[in-house]
């Protein structure tokens, strides 16, 4: 995808000539009459240019091996001419045919080279009923060589993508192959064979030759054969030019692409009709798609144009959601107004800072801007100063320094950012930490890292702080819990205050086409220090210019965001068929430059949180988990990899010794073909997985499930949000409301979402289920968001509505089932959308008990 | 590999067990990821020949499943005519990482030898398995003489 089509603004002409050699080698003549032919061959170029070979006496099969040098376009007409000579009279017309040079250079990429031509050369015949019959008279057999015209340059004749979509361009009695220098013969080839070695066992592999995957091959023999069966390739569809089938030494069988040079066990489909190889300048093959005018790394195949075709679904719906969403509070313009006539582009960081100056500083840091007003939890000094010691050193970028009056504020030199607040306890609730439990109790964590509280008093467990100041159970009308009451609005408000503290005056122009949205962003966000990603954006998209006021880079978010889920780029993918976030593709290394990429994409997401812009599609919760830093546990594998889940709680829940389960520290998994072994320790591959360290294992396992193959990936992407906002600055949010500050909310369509909902052991009826509705009735938008997460998972609906909620088996419809008693607190599993609720007695319960469960954060009350 | 030794040892279970519904393993030596083997079933209309079956483990066995599909054509309720059978013991909700696959054989035997026509993969079939057995036995029965494989003689 990193190159453009190129065809779309071709630097070369059309009507430049080209040498093009042209051998005539023999002939064929059907037999007509009682005497042979004296046959010779003349071509004729464009009308203009006329060649004649040497007359052969008395032949049917004259052959000539007489070679012709003549100049070309790419768009010339040759015409082909078999005479018969005579002596005396007008000589005898054989037969002729005429044919564009164009369809057999398309049918070739461009590459005329070593091309063998054979054509049905015909005759009008005049029939009985004066109609004319064209009848083939003889076949010639040409050689055409030394012919190569950029594919860019073909794709300027108008008739190309009809061509190309027409399949097979060479039909009409011409037949064209490649033929190998040492007269091998393969369909197509490239033009310097190299030495193909067998197949495995071969040491020191060299990327210039062709070997089969050398990793451990999962083969998947053709189905309908037995093993020992010689295949029959009648019944399959031929290979795609430049494809080879081959055995190894075992009788399996390959494929190799010299188009490539690389092997696969898995028999290639053809290209779909518009699509073509090509190699960029640094030899990699690439695939154009001429239908779209597009770019991929990615061999397609139906599976993958089917997603494309999906997503491309999606466009017409993406600018009417992004219209849609919002959060509360509205996010405000990091920038105050006023600094928008500031023009002076030059300036560091510093230039936003209030006038207080920083004795003896001679770096870019300021102090924060907000100096002189007392705001946040971080004003207390000295208190900060004497928990130093206790919190270790600071994260790297990040430097402590003082005021000359004293007050300790925090730089960070990656994005050039200052903050009161010390960046090891941002997001820390201070009082939290500091009351002390009441006597007899005790602070203990599951091993998901869920806290509760153990009394030893009373031989009870509790996930409620019985610390007085604590939140506790129902307050408020419906009962929220205080923490809540504060909670996002005051986060967000907390990082709405370290986003305009760090501002930076005046803005930055980012110019787009709407054709080449990626590219043009990645080439200019990536261009700038990342820093001053945080001015004002000013996007303008070419061709419609007009003032950015905020609605143009409200759509290029959403645009961008939407774009970087493109299947075709490789670099995120779905999590499964019932979540429709995004994650990590492990495979997105066929795309060469894919860390650069997921670097573009960490500084973009960040500027969206930073100038409180939504994005289209949303993460997984375990990668907001990952951005936040926080643990992932197994509960986390449930929502992207549901059958790897069970199996992992059923190790989890038997007892393994018995069970012959054959397990060491050592895993596998499987990436486009490929399966990757990996030790969860060292020397794993020689320690046995038994009852007594399956807990270690579990651990590894799921500390692997979730990182592999997609680790450098997340560093780049992280890396690249963090030179634009600091991590730390998300730490005061919980990854559901980072889902929420990122997608924003979505005005929810409760008729809708009622009449797509089923109840197990419930009817629509049923009070419970009555209340229920009354419930989400009364709630805003923000709660109804949280309870959509705490069901599905996600807080977005499916642009069809709830009809088209999705489950890990397809289409599963929101669901409410009767389960439990009424002392139980609601519980959910996302990869069904079911909520269980148990049949509660009255309508405040049922309030109580779901606002208990939607509000306590993380995997508690979810199953 | 991982699976490697699980399966290396399930493999050779099977194998000095002796199966009479179960011969003929043939294993890839350096891919021990796909077995192909010869279903043999005692019941009528099946015990009129034998059914060639190919299993595929996920390089992530155990942890998830293997697929099982016929390399014989069969008439058959729970078995369509791709070769894809709907086998409960190696679906995603029931699969546990301590199935074996000789246990998933044995079902796999059972439910050819007795069809459950209640959960079909060809309706039709099913439909004839239940309304008309007669001409279900005989239809499966010259099906099975005309498609299916030789039995082995011991």
């Amino acid at each position: 995808m990193t190159e453009n089509t190129t065809a779309v603004t071709p630097p070369i002409v059309l009507s430049n000539y080209h040498q093009l050699s042209l051998t005539v080698e023999s002939a064929s003549i059907r037999n007509s009459g009682l005497f042979k032919p004296n046959p010779y061959l003349q071509v004729v170029v464009d009308d203009k240019i006329s060649r004649r070979t040497e007359v052969l006496k008395n032949t049917q099969h004259p052959k000539w091996k007489e070679d012709f040098t003549v100049l070309v376009t790419p768009q010339s007409q040759i015409l082909f001419r078999l005479a018969d000579h005579h002596s005396f009279r007008k000589d005898h017309i054989i037969g002729e045919k005429r044919i564009g040079l164009f369809q057999i250079l398309l049918y070739f990429n461009g590459k005329c080279e070593n091309v063998e031509v054979c054509i049905d050369l015909l005759k009008t015949v005049s029939n009985e009923n004066v109609s004319h019959v064209e009848v083939k008279s003889a076949e010639l057999t040409l050689l055409l060589d030394g012919l190569r015209i950029d594919p860019a340059v073909l794709a300027q004749i108008p008739e190309y993508f009809e061509r190309l979509n027409s399949r097979s361009p060479l039909t009409d009695g011409v037949r064209a192959r490649i033929r190998l220098r040492n007269s091998v013969e393969v369909s197509r080839s490239m033009g310097h064979p190299r030495p193909l070695r067998p197949p495995p066992s071969n040491a020191g592999p060299s990327r210039q030759e062709v070997e089969p995957p050398h990793v451990t091959p999962v083969t998947h023999p053709p189905p309908t054969q037995p093993p020992a069966a010689t295949p029959s390739a009648a019944t399959e569809e031929p290979l795609p030019h430049g494809w080879e089938m081959r055995h190894d030494v075992y009788g399996r069988r390959y494929y190799v692409d010299h188009n490539t040079r690389s092997t696969s066990w898995e028999r290639p489909q053809p290209l779909p009709p518009g699509w073509e190889v090509r190699r960029d300048t640094r030899g990699r093959v690439y695939y154009v798609d001429h239908n779209t005018r597009t770019t991929t790394w990615q061999r397609p195949d139906t599976e993958r144009l089917a997603r494309f075709q999906h997503w491309r679904g999606e466009r017409r719906h993406v600018v009417a959601q992004g219209n849609q969403r919002f959060l509360y509070p509205a996010p405000q313009p990091p920038h105050p107004p006023g600094q928008l006539a500031d023009n002076d582009v030059e300036q560091t960081p510093a230039a936003s800072s209030s006038t207080s100056s920083v004795g003896a500083s001679t770096s870019n840091a300021v102090v924060p801007s907000g100096a002189g007003v007392v705001v946040g939890p971080g004003a207390g000094a000295a208190s900060v100063a004497a928990a130093e010691e206790a919190l270790g050193a600071l994260p790297s970028g990040w430097e402590r320094r003082v005021q000359p009056d004293g007050r300790v504020y925090y730089v960070n030199h990656k994005n050039r950012t200052t903050q009161w607040e010390d960046p090891r306890t941002q997001g820390q609730e201070i009082s939290s930490l500091e009351e002390a439990l009441p006597p007899g109790w005790e602070i203990r964590f599951t091993e998901e890292g869920t806290r509760y509280f153990v009394d030893h008093n009373t031989r009870t467990t509790t996930f409620q702080d019985p610390r007085p100041g604590a939140p506790k159970g129902p307050q408020g009308a419906y009962g929220v819990p205080r923490a809540y009451e504060r909670s996002f609005r005051w986060k967000l408000s907390q990082f709405r205050y370290l986003c305009q503290s760090n501002a930076l005056p005046s803005h930055i122009k980012i110019t787009l086409s709407r054709q080449t949205l990626f590219e043009d962003s990645y080439h200019q966000i990536m261009r700038l220090p990342a820093y001053e990603l945080r001015r004002r954006l000013y996007i303008i998209f070419r061709g419609e210019e007009g003032l950015d006021y905020g609605g143009v880079s409200r759509e290029w978010f959403f645009l961008l965001s939407h774009e970087v889920l493109n299947p075709m780029y490789c670099l995120f993918e779905y999590a499964n068929k019932n979540n429709y976030s995004l994650q990590i593709n492990p495979a997105s290394y066929v795309n060469p430059d894919h860390l650069l990429y997921f670097k573009f994409i960490g500084r973009f997401i960040a500027m969206a949180l930073y100038h409180g812009r939504f994005i289209y599609s949303g993460f997984t919760m375990p990668f907001y988990k990952r951005m936040l830093n926080k643990k992932l546990t197994m509960k986390d594998i449930e929502s992207i990899d549901p059958e790897f889940y069970n199996s992992l709680v059923w190790i989890k829940d038997n007892n393994i010794d018995e069970c012959g389960l054959e397990m060491w520290f050592s895993v596998d998994f499987e990436v486009l073909g490929q399966v990757i072994h990996h030790e969860l320790k060292p020397s794993g591959d020689k320690e046995r997985v038994t009852e007594g360290n399956k807990e270690q294992y579990l651990q590894l396992v799921t500390q692997w499930r979730m990182t592999r193959g997609i680790e450098e990936q997340t560093n780049a992407f992280l890396d690249g949000f963090n030179e634009v906002v600091p991590l730390e600055w998300l730490k005061y949010f919980d990854e559901r409301e980072l889902e929420l500050m990122l997608c924003g909310m979505q005005e929810v369509d409760v008729d809708d979402w009622q009449r797509n909902t089923i109840y197990r052991h419930y009817t629509r009826t049923s009070k419970q289920v009555v209340w229920f509705w009354q419930f989400v009735r009364q709630m805003d938008n923000e709660k109804r968001a949280r309870l959509l997460q705490f069901v599905t998972g996600t807080c977005r609906v499916p642009v069809g509505g709830f009809a088209e909620l999705m489950g890990s088996n397809g289409p599963q419809r929101f669901c409410i089932e009767k389960v439990g008693k009424d002392t139980w607190l609601p519980r959910s599993h996302t990869c069904f959308n079911r909520l269980d609720l148990p049949p509660y007695k009255s309508y405040e319960q049922l309030c109580e008990k779901l606002n208990y469960a939607i509000e306590e954060t993380e995997g508690f009350g979810q199953e | 590999m991982a699976a490697t030794r699980r399966l290396q040892k399930e493999l050779n279970d099977i194998r000095q067990s002796g199966l009479k519904s179960f011969r003929d393993i043939q294993v890839d030596e350096s891919n021990i990821l796909t077995w192909q083997g010869l279903i043999v079933p005692d019941n009528p209309p099946y015990n009129k020949g034998a059914f060639r079956i190919e299993i595929n483990f996920p390089a992530e066995y155990p942890f998830k499943p293997p697929k099982i599909s016929f390399k014989t054509r069969i008439y058959h309720p729970n078995i369509d005519e791709k070769g894809q059978v709907c086998l409960p013991i190696i679906s995603a909700e029931n699969w546990k990482p301590a199935t074996k696959t000789d246990q998933v054989i044995q079902a796999l035997v059972a439910l050819v030898n007795d069809p459950e026509p209640e959960h079909p993969l060809r309706a039709e079939l099913a439909e004839e398995f239940l309304k008309d057995r007669k001409k279900f036995t005989k239809n499966a029965e010259e099906f099975t003489k005309k498609h299916s494989e030789k039995r082995p003689t011991d």
